[in-house]
C-alpha cells in the first residue's frame, strides 16, 4: 500500500468522494435562495402531458392544466374554471320537451392562460369537440358523446345540450384545451402534437406553468404570477416532480430526506410509519377489489346459478384476513363498489360474512356432498372452477391465492389462470371464463351501471336483474343528490342480496407526506391529493 | 488488417439484418400490445377507444407489414415515433445517451482501477490473506444481486450516514460538480463492483500463467525490478483474456444498465428500456435493442483488433 500509485489513487478517490459529500451537506428540502421548491418522489415519468391522451394518472398535469372541475378530500366534485356546478337547486339544468337536457356552466371571469391569452368558454366548446372526435384517444370519450351541443352564448358561458338525462355530467372536463394553441389542428396532430406534450407550448390555466422536463429524471413547474384565484396564490414557487420508479428507492430517499412527498407501497408502511418529520396518510382510493363469477359458460352456470351456493361460496372466504394480515391492515375492507369517502356509500350494506360452518352446511344442503378425495361433488360433478388472474397484479394474485386455500377448506376446488394484462383483457370480454379477481378506477361519480346492468359495456359475468337495472338507471338519470342517494343505497343493497360478486377491500394507498407541508388534503381519485395545490404552503 | 476489417464490417450488415427480424420477432411474440397501458389502469374504457389506438399505432396489421414498415425507416435512419411519448425514437436516444455514457464510463474507470490493481496484487501475493480477501470479495461481488446491493448502499450512504443523495442525477435548484459527483458516487459504485469482481479473476489466472513463464524467469533473472518484470513484461501478454471480456462489457457502454438505473432512477437507457418494456413501446424498444447489438458486433471487431495490437504473434490476413 505504499507505492506512488496506490498513494495517488486514495488521494484521488478521497477527493471525489470529498466534494461530493461536501455538495450534499445541506438540508435538501430547505428553500434556495428564498424560493420554496416543493419536491415530489413520483412513481413514474409521465408519458404526454395533454391531459386526454396521457394513459398516465395524470395528477402532475393538473398542476398546470385546469378543468371545469375537481374532486374533493370527500370524492365530490367541486368547481374550478367553473364558477358553479348545474344543479336543479341552482337553477342551471333545464329540461327540454324533447328529452333533452340544457346546462349552463358559468365559468371565472379574468382567467388567463399561461401565454397571457384569455380563457373563454370558446376553449370549453373546443375541448368537447377534440375529445369526441375519433381517435382523440380520450378513455372515457362515450360519457361525453352523449353531449350533442355546445354554446356559447358570451365569453363566460357555456350551454351543453346533453341527449338525455345523465347524473355524470359533473366529472366531465377535467382539463380544458387552449384553442389559440390547437386550433385548426386535426384530432391526429393534436395527438402528436410534441410543443403541447412534451411543454413547450403547453399552456393551461393552472397555478403553476410548466419550465423543464428533463427527460427520465424530472418535470419542474414554476408560480404563475397571473393566477386568477389572486395574487397570493399560489404560494410556493416550484414543483419538482422527480421520476423515481422504484418502490423501495422513493421509500429510502423519503427515509434520507430528500424529497417532501412520496406514494408508497402498502407494504412499506410500517417501515415508515414512524418517520421523523413525515406523516403517514393512507388514502382510500378508488380502486375497488373484488371476487366475480360467471354465469356464461355451461359449467359457471352449473355451479355458481343457485344463489346459496354462492352465498357459501362467499362465507367460506376470511375478507377481514385478507385485508388485515395478507395486507397488513393497509386496505379498508369493502362491502359495496362504492367507497366509504364518497358521499353515496351506504354503510348498511354487507357482504357475506365469513362463516365456514354454515358455508359447508349451505353446499351439503345444496347437493354438493364431501367426496373422498375431500372436494365436494353433485350428479357427478366435481365442484372445480378456474380462477382468471392477471400477470403482474401481485395484491390481487395474493388475494386469489387465499380465496384458494380457504374455499379448498369447505370442498372447493380451484385452479389458476393467469394470462398478461391485454390477454386476460380479451379473455375476460371473450366471456368465456368461470371466476375473475378483479378491481375496477371508479370516477368519483358513482354510477356502476355499466358494471352490472344487464348486457352492461362492462358486465361480463353474464348476471341480468331487470329489477336493478331499472333502480340504476334512476339513477343514472338523477341529476341530483336527494333524489339519486336513495336509488343508489337502494341498488348497493340489491347487489349484495344477490350474491352476484364479492367486494374484498379498497385500494389503500400509503402517502408520505412531510410535515413541513401545509394545505394537503389527500384524495383517492385520479387528481390525486394533489387536487389543491395552489393552497400548499411549505413550512 | 484493412481487407480483414472490410470483410468484417461487410459481414456485420447481414449479421445485424437477421438480429433484427429475431428482435423483431421475439418482442412481437410477447403477450398483449400497447393497449396494456390503458389497461392496467382499471379505469372504465371504451373498447372502441383500445381499437383505434391500436390502429392509430398501426399494430393492427399482420407482423411482417409491420417489420417491413419498420426496416424500411431504419435504413434511412428513421427508427420510428415512440408509441408512449409521439416522439422521434432517435431523437429519445440521444437524449439519454449522455447519461448513460457517463455512468458506464465512470463505474468502467474505477472498475478498471480497481480490477487491475486488485487483479496483480492478487497474483503477485498468491495464497496470502490479501488474495483470499480479493477472492472472497470477487465471489461476493458476482453473487451478489445488483439491485440489493444498490439499495444496501442506499440505506447505508444516504439513510443512516446521510453523506450521498439516493437517486436522480442532481439536486434540482442546487446544482453544481460536487452534488452532480455525489449523485454519481453510488450507481457508478454498484456498476463498477461486478465488473471488478470478474475483471480480477481474468487479470489474478491470466497473470499467474504468464508470471510462471520461462521468459519473466529470465527477467527477473537479468535483475529487473519486480514492477518492472510485472508491470512491462507480464501484464501485457497476461492481459490478453481480460481485454476481450473487457471489450464486450463495454458493448454495455451504449446500452445502459438496466437494474441499476432504474434502482437510482439515472435517466439512462437502460431505464427508460424498461419504461419501453412495460409500455409494448415497439419502435421504442426496436430503437435500444438495436443500438446495443450494433455495439455488440463493433466492440467484438474492437476486441479481436486489440488482440493483434496486444500479441504480436496474432496477424490478421
Amino acid at each position: 500500500m505504499s507505492n506512488p500509485a496506490t498513494r495517488t489513487l486514495i488521494a484521488i478517490l478521497t477527493t471525489v468522494v470529498g466534494v461530493a459529500c461536501a455538495g450534499e451537506r445541506r438540508d435538501p428540502l430547505a428553500p434556495i435562495d428564498g424560493r420554496q421548491i416543493l419536491r415530489v418522489a413520483y412513481e413514474r415519468e409521465v408519458d404526454v402531458l395533454n391531459a386526454f391522451t396521457s394513459q398516465m394518472l395524470v395528477d402532475i398535469h393538473f398542476s398546470m392544466v385546469e378543468g371545469l372541475i375537481t374532486t374533493d378530500e370527500h370524492n365530490s366534485y367541486v368547481p374550478v374554471l367553473a364558477k358553479e356546478i348545474p344543479t336543479d337547486a341552482n337553477g342551471l339544468l333545464e329540461r327540454m320537451p324533447d328529452g333533452t337536457v340544457r346546462m349552463t356552466w358559468p365559468l371565472q371571469e379574468n382567467v388567463r392562460w399561461h401565454d397571457g391569452e384569455p380563457f373563454t368558454s370558446a376553449d370549453v366548446c373546443f375541448t368537447w369537440k377534440f375529445v369526441t372526435s375519433e381517435n382523440s384517444q380520450t378513455y372515457n370519450r362515450d360519457w361525453y358523446l352523449r353531449i350533442s351541443g355546445c354554446e356559447t352564448p358570451d365569453e363566460h358561458t357555456v350551454v351543453f345540450t346533453w341527449s338525455g338525462e345523465y347524473a355524470y355530467y359533473a366529472g366531465l372536463f377535467e382539463a380544458i384545451l387552449p384553442e389559440h394553441v390547437l386550433g385548426g389542428m386535426t384530432t391526429e396532430e393534436i395527438v402528436n402534437y410534441t410543443p403541447y406534450n412534451r411543454g413547450a407550448e403547453l399552456v393551461g390555466t393552472g397555478p403553476f406553468r410548466f419550465a423543464e422536463w428533463k427527460s427520465g429524471e424530472y418535470l419542474r413547474v414554476v408560480r404563475n404570477e397571473d393566477y386568477w384565484r389572486g395574487a397570493e396564490y399560489p404560494v410556493i414557487d416550484e414543483i419538482v416532480w422527480a421520476f423515481i420508479p422504484d418502490a423501495n428507492t422513493r421509500m429510502n430517499a423519503m427515509r434520507a430526506g430528500q424529497y417532501h412527498y412520496a406514494r408508497l407501497e402498502p407494504t412499506q408502511v410500517r417501515e415508515v410509519g414512524d418517520l421523523e418529520g413525515y406523516q403517514l396518510q393512507l388514502i382510500s382510493s378508488n380502486t375497488f377489489l373484488h371476487l366475480d363469477f360467471s354465469l356464461n359458460t355451461e359449467r359457471s352456470r352449473l355451479l355458481f346459478s343457485d344463489r346459496d351456493v354462492r352465498r357459501a361460496l362467499f362465507q367460506a372466504i376470511d375478507r377481514e384476513a385478507i385485508a388485515t394480515q395478507l395486507m397488513q391492515g393497509t386496505v379498508e375492507l369493502a362491502n359495496t363498489p362504492i367507497n366509504p369517502s364518497g358521499p353515496y356509500h351506504n354503510p348498511n350494506v354487507s357482504a357475506a360474512r365469513y362463516d365456514p360452518t354454515e358455508s359447508a352446511r349451505l353446499l351439503t344442503a345444496a347437493g354438493w356432498l364431501v367426496g373422498p378425495d375431500g372436494i365436494r361433488t353433485k350428479n357427478g360433478q366435481r365442484f372445480t372452477f378456474t380462477l382468471l388472474n392477471r400477470a403482474g397484479t401481485t395484491d390481487r394474485i395474493a388475494a386469489a391465492q387465499v380465496i384458494q386455500a380457504q374455499l379448498k377448506s369447505v370442498g372447493v376446488e380451484v385452479a389458476f389462470e393467469t394470462l398478461e394484462s391485454a390477454s386476460w383483457t380479451q379473455k375476460w370480454r371473450s366471456l368465456n371464463w368461470e371466476a375473475i379477481v378483479s378491481a375496477w378506477f371508479l370516477p368519483a361519480d358513482p354510477s356502476f351501471t355499466g358494471l352490472f346492468q344487464c348486457g352492461g359495456p362492462n358486465n361480463m359475468t353474464g348476471f341480468c336483474d331487470p329489477e336493478l337495472d331499472e333502480v340504476m338507471a334512476a339513477s343514472d338519470r338523477a341529476l341530483n343528490f336527494e333524489a339519486r342517494k336513495p336509488l343508489l343505497d337502494l341498488a348497493q343493497q340489491a347487489l349484495a342480496d344477490d350474491e352476484r360478486m364479492l367486494p374484498i377491500y379498497y385500494n389503500v394507498v400509503p402517502e408520505l407526506v412531510s410535515t413541513r407541508i401545509v394545505g394537503y388534503r389527500g384524495s383517492g381519485t385520479n387528481f390525486g391529493s394533489f387536487w389543491n395545490l395552489w393552497q400548499w404552503s411549505l413550512k | 488488417m484493412t481487407r480483414y476489417l472490410t470483410r468484417r464490417v461487410l459481414q456485420m450488415i447481414p449479421l445485424i439484418f437477421g438480429i433484427t427480424v429475431v428482435l423483431f420477432a421475439v418482442i412481437q411474440a410477447a403477450p398483449g400490445g400497447p393497449e396494456a397501458a390503458l389497461l392496467e389502469s382499471d379505469r372504465f374504457i371504451d373498447p372502441a377507444v383500445i381499437e383505434a389506438y391500436r390502429a392509430r399505432l398501426g399494430v393492427d396489421q399482420p407482423v411482417p407489414v409491420q417489420y417491413l414498415k419498420w426496416v424500411g425507416g431504419a435504413l434511412v435512419g428513421d427508427l420510428g415515433m415512440s408509441f408512449s411519448t409521439t416522439r422521434p425514437v432517435t431523437e429519445m436516444i440521444i437524449e439519454r445517451l449522455p447519461a448513460t455514457l457517463e455512468l458506464m464510463g465512470a463505474s468502467f474507470l474505477l472498475a478498471t482501477i480497481l480490477a487491475f490493481g486488485l487483479g496483480i496484487l492478487s497474483a503477485m501475493k498468491q495464497y496470502t490473506w490479501f488474495d483470499h480477501l480479493g477472492t472472497g470479495l470477487s465471489f461476493v461481488g458476482i453473487a451478489m444481486p445488483v439491485f440489493w446491493f444498490a439499495l444496501l448502499l442506499q440505506l447505508v450512504f444516504g439513510v443512516w450516514l446521510g453523506w450521498l443523495p439516493v437517486a436522480g442525477t442532481e439536486t434540482v435548484g442546487a446544482t453544481g460538480l460536487g452534488d452532480h459527483l455525489a449523485h454519481l458516487v453510488l450507481p457508478s459504485l454498484v456498476l463498477s463492483f461486478r465488473y471488478v469482481a470478474g475483471w480480477s479473476r481474468y487479470l489474478r489466472s491470466s497473470l499467474l500463467g504468464v508470471l510462471t513463464a520461462d521468459y519473466i524467469r529470465t527477467a527477473r533473472a537479468k535483475g529487473l525490478s519486480e514492477r518492472r518484470v510485472v508491470g512491462v513484461h507480464a501484464l501485457r501478454n497476461a492481459m490478453v483474456p481480460v481485454v476481450s471480456v473487457m471489450a464486450l462489457n463495454l458493448a454495455g457502454l451504449f446500452s445502459g444498465a438496466v437494474i441499476t438505473e432504474t434502482v437510482f432512477a439515472w435517466p439512462g437507457i437502460g431505464r427508460m428500456f424498461v419504461q419501453a418494456m412495460f409500455a409494448r413501446d415497439y419502435p421504442l424498444l426496436m430503437g435500444i435493442l438495436l443500438l446495443g447489438s450494433v455495439m455488440v458486433v463493433i466492440f467484438n471487431l474492437v476486441a479481436d483488433v486489440l488482440y493483434a495490437a496486444l500479441d504480436p504473434r496474432i496477424r490478421y490476413e
